[in-house]
C-alpha cells in the first residue's frame, strides 16, 4: 500500500458548533428544536460522498487549535472525553472518542520538516479536541468509523505578512500531500473555515430562531459569493489573488490558512468545485463545498481515451 | 467621567497584574532566568494576596475569550484537567476550586444594568483557561479562597471593559466581601514563533520593551489615568494582551486609584513582555 497513496477529496467543511447543536445528535448534551437545515442537509451530502469514497482518514485543519510555535499533529492513537465550546457552552457539549492516524502524523511532520517548517507531535493523551475539529468531523461522518488527523492553524498569520503566512500553508499542504503519498493513504481533506466571519455579539432566546439568523452586512454576502462564483468555476488562481482582500474586508476566517492548506495539498485543481450549501450562522457565512479529484481523475481518463460521456 | 482621586471600595484589600502563561506555573526545562523571577514574583504576590485574608479573589482573565458579551463563572466547584493547546508537553492543570457564585451573580446584575451583555456560565466540563489556573496555582494553591472569574469579551472596547470593571466593583462594594482583584494579562503579546533557549529569552521586540517599560513607570508612580489614556497608543505600538482591556478593566473596578503599583517583576517570556504588578490599597 505504502508509495500509493491518494487524496479522494477535499472539502471546505464549516464548524459552528449550531450545525451539530441544530441535528441534536446523541453525543451532544443540549437539545434544540433544528435550525440552519440548509447547511445540515449540505452535510448529507458530504456524508453520503464520504461512505461512499471509504477513505483510510479525514484529515482536518482547525483554526480553533491554534498554535504559536510550528503545525502541530494530534498523535495520540485514540483521544476522548468532553468537548465544550467556550464560546458557545449552552450549544456545545459533546462527548468525542476519535482514532487517529499517528503513523500519518508522523509522516506528515517528517515532510513538513523537509518543507522547512516546523511541525510537531501532539502527545499528551489528556489533550481537549477543538470544538473546530470535532464539528467539522461530526458533520462529514457522525459515526467516527475512519481515522483522522487534527492539525492545528499556526498563528503565522496574524503574525507576519500573508505572503508569508499562506506561503507556510502551502509548504504544509504540499508536506501533507506527499505524506499522504508515501503512507498509501486514501485520505479526504477537510478545511474547516467559515468564509466571511463577522458575527453579531447577542444571540435570539432561542438560539435556533431562524427568524433572526441572516448574514451580517451585504457586503459580506457580496464577498462570499465573490469567494464561491470563483471556487465554483474552478478559478483558483483568482481566488488566490483575492484572497487577502476578502480575508480583510470580510474578516474571513479562510486567514487561518486551512483553505490554502488544503488547496495546496489538492494542487490547486482547477476544477469547479461543487457548493452543496450555503447559509448563516449567528451572521456569518457558511459553504460547504467539493472538490472530487476521483471525479476529476476520471474525466481526465475518458478523455484521454476520446469517451464520451452519456451521463444526463 | 473616571475619577481621579481614589475612591477604590475599602473592601478591595489589594490588586495585582499577573501574566497568565503555563511557564511561570509549570516545569519547563531551562526556564531560569527571567521566567524564574517572574514565577517568584508570582508566588511572592500570591503570599501578600493571601496575607490580607480575602473573602474572595476577583479574576479577569484575557485568556478566557467571549464572544456574545461577558461572561461569569456560574459553577459553584469546576473540577477538572486542563491542558493548554500550545504548551501542552509542559503538564496538566489539575483543577478543583470553589466559586462564588452570589458575587458573580451581582456582578452579572450590575454589568447588565448598564447595558452590557451577560452571560451566566455554568456548565460540566466547561474549559477553564490557562491564565485563571495559572493565576490560582500562585495565589490559592490550596483553593481554599472562593474566587470570581470574568470573562474577556473580544467586541468589548475601552469603555465597555471599564464599565465592566466598575460592575464588579460595586458588587464588591455591595457584598461588603474582603477582597484581592487580579487583572491576569500580559504586556506586550507578541510570541517567538520558534523554538527558543529559554535561557536566552528576551523581548520580541525593542519598541515593545520600551512601551513597556514607559507603561510600568506610569503606574509605579500611580498615574494610573495617564497609563489609561495612553493605552490606544499602547495597543497599537506594542500589543498588550488583548489590546490592555484588562488594565482598564482593573482600573474601573479600583475607580483609577492614585496608588503606585509595585513592580514585583517584569521580564519576557517566549518574547512577550510580563510584569507581576501590586497595589497595596486599603
Amino acid at each position: 500500500m505504502a508509495g500509493n497513496g491518494r487524496i479522494l477529496a477535499g472539502f471546505l467543511a464549516p464548524h459552528p458548533p449550531h450545525l451539530v447543536y441544530g441535528e441534536n445528535p446523541p453525543q451532544n448534551k443540549p437539545r434544540s428544536q433544528g435550525g440552519w437545515e440548509p447547511l445540515r442537509w449540505a452535510y448529507e451530502k458530504v456524508r453520503e460522498k464520504i461512505k461512499i469514497l471509504q477513505p483510510d482518514v479525514i484529515i482536518v485543519h482547525s483554526p480553533h487549535w491554534q498554535t504559536i510555535v510550528g503545525h502541530h499533529f494530534l498523535g495520540v492513537p485514540k483521544l476522548s472525553g468532553l468537548s465544550v465550546d467556550p464560546i458557545f457552552p449552552h450549544l456545545f457539549q459533546y462527548k468525542f472518542g476519535l482514532d487517529v492516524d499517528v503513523e500519518l502524523a508522523d509522516a506528515c511532520i517528517e515532510e513538513a520538516k523537509a518543507e522547512g517548517l516546523i511541525a510537531k507531535k501532539m502527545t499528551n493523551p489528556k489533550f481537549r479536541v477543538d470544538y473546530g475539529t470535532i464539528t467539522s468531523l461530526h458533520m462529514m461522518n457522525p459515526d467516527w468509523d475512519i481515522p483522522v488527523l487534527g492539525i492545528s492553524a499556526n498563528n503565522s498569520p496574524y503574525y507576519f505578512s500573508h505572503d508569508f503566512a499562506q506561503d507556510q500553508m502551502i509548504k504544509l499542504g504540499r508536506a501533507t500531500q506527499r505524506a499522504i503519498e508515501k503512507t498509501g493513504r486514501r485520505a479526504v481533506l477537510a478545511a474547516s473555515n467559515t468564509l466571511s466571519h463577522l458575527h453579531f455579539d447577542r444571540e435570539p432566546e432561542i438560539p435556533e430562531d431562524m427568524s433572526k439568523e441572516h448574514v451580517m452586512t451585504h457586503e459580506q454576502y457580496l464577498w462570499d459569493m465573490k469567494v464561491i462564483d470563483l471556487m465554483r468555476r474552478g478559478e483558483l488562481d483568482e481566488l488566490m489573488e483575492i484572497l487577502p482582500e476578502f480575508m480583510e474586508k470580510a474578516f474571513a476566517e479562510v486567514r487561518a490558512g486551512s483553505l490554502v492548506w488544503m488547496l495546496a495539498a489538492m494542487g490547486f485543481p482547477k476544477i469547479p468545485a461543487e457548493l452543496h450549501g450555503y447559509g448563516t450562522v449567528i451572521g456569518t457565512g457558511n459553504a460547504v463545498m467539493e472538490w472530487d479529484l476521483v471525479k476529476r481523475d476520471l474525466d481526465e481518463i475518458r478523455s484521454q481515451e476520446g469517451i464520451v460521456c452519456a451521463t444526463p | 467621567m473616571r475619577n481621579t482621586v481614589n475612591t477604590t471600595p475599602e473592601n478591595i484589600k489589594k490588586a495585582f497584574m499577573v501574566p497568565g502563561l503555563p511557564h511561570l506555573a509549570l516545569d519547563f526545562p531551562g526556564g531560569n532566568g527571567a521566567w524564574k523571577d517572574l514565577k517568584e514574583a508570582c508566588r511572592k504576590a500570591g503570599e501578600d494576596a493571601r496575607a490580607a485574608d480575602p473573602d474572595v479573589i476577583v479574576i479577569y482573565s484575557s485568556q478566557w475569550i467571549s464572544v456574545l458579551g461577558h461572561s461569569f463563572q456560574a459553577d459553584p466547584n469546576p473540577k477538572g484537567v486542563h491542558v493548554d493547546e500550545n504548551w501542552y508537553d509542559m503538564g496538566d492543570f489539575e483543577f478543583n476550586f470553589k466559586v462564588d457564585i452570589d458575587l458573580a451573580a451581582k456582578a452579572e446584575r450590575h454589568a447588565r444594568e448598564k447595558g452590557l451583555a451577560t452571560k451566566m456560565v455554568n456548565y460540566e466540563g466547561f474549559p477553564i483557561d490557562t491564565g485563571t489556573l495559572v493565576v490560582l496555582k500562585h495565589f490559592n494553591p490550596e483553593n481554599k479562597i472562593p474566587v470570581m472569574i470574568v470573562s474577556s469579551n473580544i467586541y468589548c472596547g475601552k469603555e465597555d471593559s471599564y464599565t465592566l470593571g466598575q460592575a464588579v466593583g460595586e458588587a464588591l462594594k455591595e457584598s461588603g466581601k474582603k477582597a484581592v482583584v487580579i487583572n491576569c494579562s500580559s504586556l506586550s503579546h507578541r510570541f517567538f514563533t520558534e523554538d527558543i533557549d529559554p535561557a536566552q529569552d528576551k523581548l520580541a521586540s525593542e519598541t515593545d520593551d520600551q512601551w513597556n517599560r514607559q507603561m510600568l513607570e506610569l503606574i509605579k508612580a500611580g498615574r494610573n489615568q495617564e497609563a489609561f489614556e495612553k493605552g490606544e497608543e499602547y495597543a497599537k505600538s506594542a500589543g498588550p494582551e488583548m489590546m490592555f482591556k484588562g488594565f482598564y478593566w482593573l482600573m474601573g473596578v479600583l475607580n483609577t486609584p492614585q496608588t503606585p503599583g509595585s513592580v514585583l517583576a517584569y521580564g519576557p517570556v517566549w518574547g512577550t513582555g510580563n510584569a507581576v504588578i501590586e497595589y497595596s490599597l486599603n
